[in-house]
């Protein structure tokens, strides 16, 4: 009877210091979102706001250009999870469904260059980009993003194309449909759940994107929330309690988003690991 | 359709395509075209080209001046600063996957047992990973501060004295390390569990049935069982720490003193705001020398575990 109620009273213990960690800069986030500014900056900090000041999340609209900074990052998101889905569902159909010479190597290429660090080519793809004239543009991020973010995408989807079985496919290419018919008509509609896996990962992503987008934009109402925020970090004097404000909302919705898929994401990383 | 047998064939009608090429490879790469010409344009040649600017003298506007060899490379290896951001990188690098992995274990552990309330756990747990990056990090930094931080502030109430973390080289690479762990343990909890709970019960009990206490059983069923994944998920890990720009860059940008660069933040520095595009691109080279060689081994591995 004892030995179970120690164990128990550890376990939570721990998890409660692990959760503590974990959730701390959220935490952080909330109380100073609800401050006013002179609790913000008062000299003996408290978690709990005095009164909370929900006006904070309409009165930031007025003070950082919010809605501006979130239809950019909106643009750029779904214009690299358009771009790179069309691309990356036929790739992933090639790759597991076709038998062709270089298949291997082109599913080891993929797998290798998944993680690659873009900072290591941001160099010379600024001046690339500069050379065809798209430095401040969201053409530039679209595609830079869903380079970055394709060799995942199409493992992602070849992955989930090989779990469906050949037969179904068949039996539409016997009943007189074409290769690309029943790609369209057979695969798609079965392959919904993956496809919206891969949908979700290229808009995060893309969303949270900063790098390329600090880079590539120099116009100020151009940038995508990420890099908006930033700069109101390098002010001398920042209105902390503003920008948790927008935080919150500029990362509740992917957040929320990322949950879903985040089971798939493990397994698509770790594979034949993680399935034992 | 058959390989073998077109091997054959091919070598009769070697020079014409039209022959050599099945219909499943015309298929196959009017499919992957599109992906491959967006891959050769946008990845492979800035590499190429990246190559190109490190063997050449570059202006301050990055246009390449005179070929120079591997003089940028020589100067580079001269450097201190260089040699010391490598070293730090290293540093940096092992102690945050090892603080990840071990974190994430235990995390996992946890969480693999039965309790009330543990479903909101893990999803409480996914978090930091779920989070905008750059957003959390910037959070981070306001927490930090010293004078209205709220880390301080509870550090103090909790009777301790802590630095003024972004001010000095050490509580700076402390805290830049720091909120690179808090941002991997999610992902290092979430693989460990999902590897835990594939481990056959039965193995477990057999264990049980012979004695073992619990930390023989971890000893000699659960880490050998963890075994592919932990190389995986290191090997991920790795890379994903190496290449961590957005934690120091908005945390520090790599001061006090370039204390806490790392070669990812030291590309990036020279090239946009030394201007030097030359040394940043032998930078870039070397940097990418480490993690080709580390996502091969990463590539292989997981072929190994996927087609086993």
């Amino acid at each position: 009877m004892y030995a179970p109620v120690l164990k128990k009273t550890l376990l939570y213990s721990l998890l409660l210091i692990a959760l503590t960690l974990l959730l701390f800069p959220f935490g952080v986030m909330l109380s100073t979102a609800l401050k006013s500014l002179r609790e913000v900056y008062a000299p003996n900090p408290h978690w709990i706001p005095e009164i909370l000041q929900f006006r904070n999340f309409v009165e930031i609209f007025s003070k950082i250009p919010l809605v501006q900074f979130f239809l950019n990052s909106l643009i750029i998101a779904s214009g690299t999870t358009i771009f790179c889905v069309a691309l990356s569902i036929p790739a992933a159909y090639a790759t597991a469904r076709l038998r062709f010479r270089g298949r291997k190597f082109l599913l080891y290429l993929f797998l290798t260059i998944q993680m690659f660090s873009p900072v290591v080519i941001v160099i010379s793809l600024f001046k690339i980009v500069a050379g065809l004239g798209l430095l401040d543009s969201f053409v530039s991020l679209i595609v830079v993003n869903t380079v970055f973010t394709l060799a995942f995408t199409i493992w992602m989807m070849n992955g989930y194309f090989r779990t469906i079985p050949l037969e179904i496919e068949e039996a539409a290419m016997i009943d007189g449909c074409s290769r690309f018919q029943a790609l369209r008509k057979v695969m798609l509609p079965i392959a919904v759940p993956g496809i919206t896996t891969v949908v979700i990962y290229c808009f995060t992503t893309a969303w949270n994107e900063f790098m390329f987008a600090m880079t590539f934009i120099n116009s100020f109402e151009k940038r995508p929330i990420t890099v908006g925020l930033f700069d109101f970090v390098g002010r001398w004097s920042v209105d902390w309690h503003y920008l948790m404000a927008a935080s919150i909302l500029a990362t509740l919705p992917v957040m929320v988003l990322f949950l879903f898929i985040e089971k798939q994401l493990v397994e698509g990383l770790a594979a034949g690991a993680v399935k034992g | 359709m058959n390989h073998d047998n077109l091997v054959f064939s091919s070598t009769r009608s070697f020079l014409s395509l039209r022959h050599f090429l099945t219909q499943e490879d015309k298929i196959a790469f009017l499919f992957l075209a599109p992906s491959l010409i967006m891959l050769l344009a946008f990845m492979f040649y800035p590499i190429f080209y990246v190559f190109v600017m490190a063997v050449f003298k570059t202006n301050r506007v990055g246009e390449m001046v005179r070929f120079v060899g591997l003089e940028n490379f020589r100067l580079i290896f001269q450097s201190e600063e260089f040699m010391a951001t490598v070293v730090r990188t290293i540093v940096w690098t092992l102690i945050a996957v090892f603080a990840k992995a071990v974190s994430g274990l235990g995390i996992a552990l946890i969480l693999k047992q039965r309790f009330p309330g543990r479903k909101l756990a893990r999803a409480l747990v996914i978090l930091p990973w779920a989070a905008s990056i750059p957003i959390s990090v910037m959070v981070w930094k306001w927490a930090f501060n010293n004078d209205f931080g709220l880390l301080n502030y509870t550090l103090r109430a909790l009777g301790l004295n802590p630095p003024i973390w972004l001010a000095y080289p050490v509580p700076a690479f402390f805290a830049t390390l720091s909120v690179d762990i808090w941002l991997g343990i999610p992902f290092m909890a979430l693989v460990f569990l999902a590897g835990l709970q594939a481990i056959p019960k039965d193995l477990f009990e057999a264990a049980a049935v012979e004695g073992a206490t619990a930390w023989q059983q971890f000893r000699h069923v659960t880490l050998p069982s963890l075994k592919p994944i932990l190389l995986i998920a290191t090997l991920l890990s790795f890379l994903w720490t190496f290449n961590d720009f957005n934690v120091i860059y908005i945390l520090t940008k790599g001061g006090p003193l370039g204390k806490t660069e790392i070669l990812i933040t030291l590309i990036y520095r020279t090239a946009f705001e030394y201007t030097d595009f030359s040394s940043a691109g032998a930078i870039a080279i070397i940097t990418f020398i480490v993690l080709l060689f580390v996502s091969l081994i990463y590539a292989r591995f997981y072929f190994k575990t996927e087609y086993r």
